[in-house]
């Protein structure tokens, strides 16, 4: 049996997948970034369960990539029954999806987890009551402390059987047109050449594919539904009928027609004569309902078999309400849900609670950002700390194999030169996941799932609105930070394409741990401290710079930055860990071989001295920046390995004294750099994969140029001075 | 179809003072617009206030029914509201 597991952002249906299912699933305090869903299976009541966590999204018609991958899984039909979480202290808000899920007319379990949280809030929630006005079982949970998940799968586990709610009716003015839409559409169908469907009741409002009408649902709503079409969950059988009411609430058994579970030959049986859209899946009034509440100019473009009809509904639900379609639809589900909420919710005096307090200090015009600057100092500071105190073991222990290999094989054959630069390479990658990257990657989960991270991008929304990006845009901006290739992963919880390019942009120019250990040891280590604190400097400086720039060259669409706060929470061990091994394992999967790949390849052009061809070419480029020539090829290698450009550098100057080799300014002047110039390959193919092709090679040439231009301003200001 | 009417109303959320209570009147603006708002909850006739903002033109905190949500600036001036006694 198929459960889907779907709740709005920080609802908590991680928690409860982590439970039952085990390590597979992340759950989030920040809105949205459980970004890829993930499968599980649990033994309830001896049958097994397919679990699937899908992402947090807030209603079905989707804002942003993430929520997208949901609604789509959703509309597939692929599962048998929905387990829709809830945050009951925010019952008002979570009830609207619940309400649109309700229109999908299946099988489905609502489970009001953080009970302890709505009674801190003082709410009082008379279950029974919702369970009646929802036509769903409704089971109280506290997941954190794994209260009611049991409870919750069992109960699923009999709805997904018996259960076929009705969908919530909303104001009159609404449901009339939609009822007219769904026949308009009905008949047009029934025109049609029917053929057979492919895919069962797959259908996406975003699929841009104009033949939806030809191959979808509707083809089968003709009566001449092929066994493909067995594949969807639900079936209207019962839908005519009284609402048949979870077993939880009534003795009384519903009919027993609408008790048997559907085969493929009977699924159309009971109105084969009387073909009726209510057959398919998504059920004709939910995709009548999500037509209205479209963008009329998309459906124009996507789907312009339907849009005149389409179009007559928004008009005549526009004459009859004074509101937009969409709106008059939303609003009519608001006043549902509202309804409902003061029907089932006592609220009494909330209890004192700390966490005010704390937001009052955190969230302070002020102090807000003292306390910001505090805690990223301090956390940048630690990762430093504990990155030293590794990096340097991790290394030796590397070295004795390089030393144990040159014991053991002939030293002088392309073979040695190969092992050599794959343990070499094995070194460098360990020497910044485990120290640096693991660390950083664990803090920021655990200022993610307290909820940190939503404060972070509230006070700093102001200041990336020069940037020509929301509050929202922080998270990716920040991991920046730790590595690149999880940065640019992290923009998809971005709305639009533009916001996505610039954040990616912005955060590959911030310098990744990778460039930090260069920064360091060669500015650092060579010319002091305070330099490399200046180079972090003049990276913001120039962040800010060109962000305002793309902001002029791109200007905003998007209206701004709505975001959820969530409460502060206790941070779940179990959640940072899997929170943190996703945003590792992108860097594991897709860094790691290159990593090594680049570093044998280094290795093979030091053994057959290709050197020197390289250098010649990229002479015009050194000898602007007055470097010297034997540098270039150590530039080359900094895209497949930023920090492999420190490692090169002393391989192709012969000597870890840099000093006595490069003058300080020359030194300064190629960390400069390698700090700005192209972001490694691993980034790269993130770039590639998330913003295309195009995109990624525009950011890269605009990066050359950028540190073209910031190295040879250095090289001018230090001769000057 | 034109979205909707600039009613002239006296203030948008932006302005309003904080600590108030605040009555949505009206969510200006195209779809999107509508559509996000609509995602966290936030529909006219709601009461909602104004917890507090965020400087050099930041975003403001209100409180609908126990959810928090982060408004931006150019989000706020787009909501009609009327304050409550």
């Amino acid at each position: 049996m198929k459960v889907a597991l779907v709740g709005q952002p920080n609802s908590g249906k991680s928690t409860l997948f982590n439970a039952v299912a085990g390590y597979r699933s992340l759950t989030s305090n920040f809105a949205g970034t459980t970004v890829e869903y993930t499968h599980g299976q649990a033994r309830v009541g001896g049958e097994v369960l397919e679990l699937t966590d899908l992402p947090g999204l807030y209603s079905l018609t989707p804002t942003s990539a993430v929520e997208e991958v949901s609604r789509d899984y959703l509309l597939a039909g692929d599962w048998d029954v929905i387990v829709n979480v809830i945050d009951a202290s925010q019952l008002a808000r979570s009830l609207e999806l619940t309400l649109e899920l309700l229109d999908l007319e299946s099988p489905m379990v609502v489970c009001l987890n953080m009970m302890d949280e709505a009674a801190r809030k003082g709410m009082t929630i008379d279950t029974h009551a919702l369970e009646f006005a929802l036509g769903v079982p409704v089971v109280e949970a506290i997941g954190a402390r794994g209260r009611g998940i049991m409870e919750t799968f069992r109960t699923a586990q009999q709805a997904a059987d018996i259960n076929r709610p009705h969908a919530f009716v909303y104001a009159p003015e609404v449901e009339g047109t939609v009822k007219k839409l769904t026949e308009k559409i009905a008949e047009r169908a029934r025109g049609r050449p029917v053929t057979v469907p492919k895919q069962s009741g797959v259908w996406s409002q975003q699929s841009g594919d104009s033949s939806a009408l030809d191959r979808g649902p509707l083809s089968c709503t003709a009566g001449h539904c092929s066994p493909a079409c067995s594949g969807h969950p639900p079936a209207m059988e019962g839908s005519q009928g009284p609402r048949v009411v979870a077993v939880a609430v009534l003795p009384v058994l519903p009919p027993a027609e609408s008790l048997a579970r559907p085969q493929p030959t009977q699924l159309h049986s009971p109105i084969a004569n009387h073909p009726s859209p209510m057959s398919a899946f998504p059920p004709a009034r939910f995709r009548a309902l999500q037509w209205v509440q479209s963008d009329p100019r998309q459906i124009r473009r996507q789907e312009p078999e339907v849009a005149p009809a389409v179009e007559w509904a928004q008009a005549e639900i526009a004459v009859r309400t004074g509101l937009p379609a969409d709106a008059a639809v939303s609003s009519a589900r608001h006043a549902a849900c509202l309804t409902l909420f003061e029907r089932v919710v006592h609220i009494a005096r909330p209890r004192a609670d700390w966490r005010e307090q704390v937001d009052r200090l955190a969230m302070h015009p002020i102090w807000g950002y003292a306390v910001l600057m505090g805690v990223f100092l301090g956390f940048f500071r630690l990762i430093f700390d504990v990155g030293k105190l590794g990096e340097a073991r991790i290394l030796n222990l590397f070295d004795a194999l390089v030393a144990a290999l040159a014991a053991h094989m002939n030293t002088q054959g392309a073979l040695f030169a190969s092992a050599k630069g794959a343990v070499l390479g094995t070194a460098g990658a360990v020497a910044i996941v485990l120290p640096y990257l693991l660390p950083f990657l664990v803090g920021l989960a655990i200022l993610e799932d307290i909820g940190y991270l939503s404060r972070v991008g509230y006070l700093m929304d102001a200041a990336m609105h020069r940037l020509g990006l929301h509050g929202t845009a922080t998270l990716p901006v920040l991991v920046g930070y730790g590595c690149s290739v999880p940065a640019v992963m992290a923009t998809r919880i971005l709305t639009s394409r533009r916001d996505r390019f610039i954040a990616a942009f912005l955060a590959v120019l911030v310098p990744c741990s990778a460039r930090m250990t260069v920064i360091f040891a060669l500015v650092g280590f060579y010319l002091g401290a305070n330099y490399a604190l200046g180079i972090y400097l003049l990276n913001i400086i120039v962040v800010a710079v060109s962000g305002t720039l793309l902001a002029r060259i791109w200007p905003e669409i998007s209206p701004g930055m709505l975001m959820e706060v969530p409460a502060y929470r206790v941070p779940a061990p179990r959640v940072v860990a899997l929170k943190t091994w996703w945003r590792l394992r992108e860097f594991v999967l897709v860094a790691f071989p290159l990593l090594v790949v680049g570093s044998v390849l280094l290795s093979l052009v030091d053994y057959y001295g290709w050197q020197h061809g390289i250098n010649a070419v990229l002479s015009p480029l050194t000898t602007l920046l007055g470097l010297p020539r034997s540098v270039g090829l150590t530039l080359i290698f900094g895209v497949l390995r930023k920090e492999l450009s420190l490692l090169m550098l002393m391989q192709a100057l012969g000597t870890t004294h840099v000093l006595g080799v490069m003058t300080a300014v020359q030194i300064l002047i190629f960390t400069l750099f390698v700090t700005f110039y192209l972001p490694c390959m691993a980034t790269l193919a993130s770039m590639m994969r998330e913003l295309g092709w195009r995109l990624t090679l525009a950011a890269s040439t605009a990066l050359l140029a950028i540190a073209v231009f910031i190295s040879l301003a250095a090289r001018v200001v230090m001769l000057l001075f | 179809m034109r979205d909707t009417e600039n009613f002239g109303s006296p203030m948008n959320l932006y302005e309003a003072g904080d600590h108030a209570e605040l009555r949505i009147l009206l969510i200006t603006g195209g779809w999107e617009v509508r559509r996000s708002f609509n995602q966290m909850g936030i529909q006219p006739g709601d009461r909602v206030r104004v917890l507090r903002r965020a400087p050099f033109g930041g975003p403001l905190m209100i409180d609908n029914k126990g959810t928090q949500v982060a408004v931006g600036k150019q989000m706020a001036e787009k909501i009609r509201v009327e304050v409550l006694p």
